[in-house]
């Protein structure tokens, strides 16, 4: 039944959303209710096995298959050609280490950072230019928020139960980006995590939050980049010997820094050799020392000169750099990675890619 | 008919858990000659809180120290191999500091562990993550589970202040690892 047949009962979807907040299952927003044609749909579009297990939480005795997987992103409001955007982008938060034990209950109260690359990002109509980080867009905001029903429903982790997060923070379940590849001048994200150039795949870490770097007045590269090595750098966000970190750049720097001769790898050699404080400025907010656990606190007191680099390297799994936004102004997002990052996409992978032939 | 309403959590479909209830180890009536156990689970002060309560268990109380090590994955359980090496060596664990989302609730499901291993177990938590620890605890089939509160914050105290921590939770921990409470 298509849902042009019959004119909409609004009592009866009412009733139904009602229904779903009463179980307790919605994130605050109203839920689609999940029926079995419709999980059907999704299940059909990934061509997985709904039984398959793709998530495990042991010390909370809980697990997640496809099938609940499906059942959450339906209520998300995705429709069924976004499911294998949504296993994926699981998929490539399982290889994050914290999704595996305690992120999802920490007080920090990650958010998922979900990238998207490849022609799927046309396909399904996600948006990669003006207003990136949303919303207003059906599989940018929909996906991240099933990964978020997922965590809720399927591992039974609520708010001021066992999920901790002290404020959390704008955006959880809500930062689904889409590569804005036709004005980015380097290659895909995906490409250099592990993907062919032309595929639709997914990577995702989880981060802390996002500071913009807003610079349209210089045309020098290296200005440009002493802003974001500076913003990196700061303090607040520094807890442990180093912090990883990334950059959602927008396309006009992006390609100013292109122009000038930067690659990836080279601004993250940039800023990898610049981002930091002094141990004398650590020392005055009390964290200049690292104990045995590598845990930042006040130091002896003595006031040094010399610089600590926040980046633990010039690696990927360290600086994330995306291009994703409108070109109509200079304005980036710093994003504060929760961890490191696994530097590894996921593909997506359409049902026929999945069943055997 | 209308179609069902799908439950996205899949506990519906699970078997009844069995009644919930611990019995917890059987308690000595002092803790003289006792080898005592201490677990820290990395978070900041925890090594050093324990380890306070540990001299004044040896000094006020007769008791040994015979393990002191440290569960490196604060968000999980401890494994299986640690919790045997506390068994084999101890009659008594101490643990914490629950201080975190994720540590928390592992530093109860620990104790829970320890007390069906047959080691009667005092769990040290902050006091502002006592919904989480008690979630745990109803997970693992052990609603009400008592564990010792502390008031929070830990991580900020200095060794002085942590000196100050142990001898207030003393009379607590003595009291829940013996039969005295």
């Amino acid at each position: 039944m298509s849902t042009t047949d019959v004119a909409p009962d609004p009592d009866a979807a009412q009733a139904a959303v009602e229904y779903c907040y009463e179980q307790g299952w919605s994130d605050g927003l109203p839920l689609v209710p999940a029926s079995r044609p419709l999980v059907a749909e999704f299940l059909a579009a990934a061509g997985r096995s709904p039984a398959d297990v793709i998530g495990r939480l042991p010390q909370l005795e809980r697990e997640v298959t496809v099938e609940l997987a499906a059942i959450n992103a339906a209520m998300a409001g995705c429709l069924p050609e976004y499911f294998p955007v949504v296993l994926a982008a699981w998929e490539a938060l399982m290889l994050e280490r914290s999704t595996q034990g305690g992120g999802w209950q920490s007080t920090s109260g990650p958010a998922p950072l979900i990238v998207v690359n490849g022609p799927v990002r046309k396909q399904l109509g996600f948006n990669c230019a003006g207003g990136a980080f949303g919303p207003g867009f059906r599989p940018n905001a929909t996906i991240p928020r099933a990964i978020g029903l997922i965590v809720r429903n399927a591992y039974g982790i609520h708010p001021h139960e066992l999920e901790q997060a002290t404020q959390g923070l704008p955006g959880r379940w809500s930062i689904c980006l889409a590569e804005n590849e036709e004005e980015s001048p380097w290659p895909p994200l995906a490409a250099e995590a592990g993907q062919a150039a032309e595929a639709s795949a997914v990577s995702a870490t989880l981060l802390r939050t996002c500071e913009f770097v807003d610079n349209r007045h210089t045309g020098s590269a290296e200005q440009l980049l002493a802003d974001f090595a500076d913003t990196i750098g700061r303090s607040g966000a520094w807890i442990f010997r180093y912090a990883s970190a990334g950059i959602v750049f927008c396309p006009e720097h992006a390609q100013l820094l292109a122009g000038a001769g930067f690659d990836r790898a080279a601004v993250r050699q940039f800023l990898a050799e610049r981002s930091g404080r002094s141990t004398a400025e650590l020392a005055a907010v009390g964290k200049d020392h690292c104990d045995d656990n590598g845990v930042r606190g006040p130091g002896d007191g003595a006031s040094r000169p010399e610089f600590q680099l926040m980046l633990p390297g010039t690696d990927l799994q360290h600086l994330l750099i995306a291009v994703a936004g409108a070109r109509n102004a200079g304005i980036s997002m710093v994003i504060r990675l929760f961890g490191g990052w696994s530097g590894t996409a996921v593909p997506v992978l359409p049902a026929e890619a999945v069943r055997p032939a | 008919m209308p179609n069902a309403i799908l439950d996205p959590t899949g506990r519906a479909a699970r078997a009844p858990a069995p009644a919930p209830g611990l019995d917890l180890a059987p308690r000595r009536a002092d803790l003289a000659g006792a080898r005592v156990g201490l677990m820290d689970n990395t978070k900041h002060n925890a090594a050093l809180l324990l380890s306070e309560i540990g001299k004044l268990l040896v000094t006020e109380h007769g008791a040994t120290v015979t393990v002191e090590a440290t569960k490196a994955n604060f968000a999980a359980p401890a494994p299986e191999d640690l919790v045997e090496r506390y068994r084999q060596d101890c009659d008594v664990v101490l643990t914490g500091v629950g201080d975190c989302g994720s540590c928390s609730a592992s530093a109860v499901a620990d104790g829970i562990v320890f007390e069906q291993a047959g080691l009667p177990a005092a769990v040290i938590c902050s006091d502002a993550f006592v919904v989480t620890a008690d979630a745990m605890a109803e997970l693992r089939g052990a609603p009400g589970y008592h564990y010792l509160r502390t008031p929070h914050p830990v991580a900020v105290l200095t060794t002085d202040q942590v000196r100050q921590r142990a001898k207030q939770l003393l009379p607590a921990v003595v009291a829940m690892l013996t039969s005295a409470s």
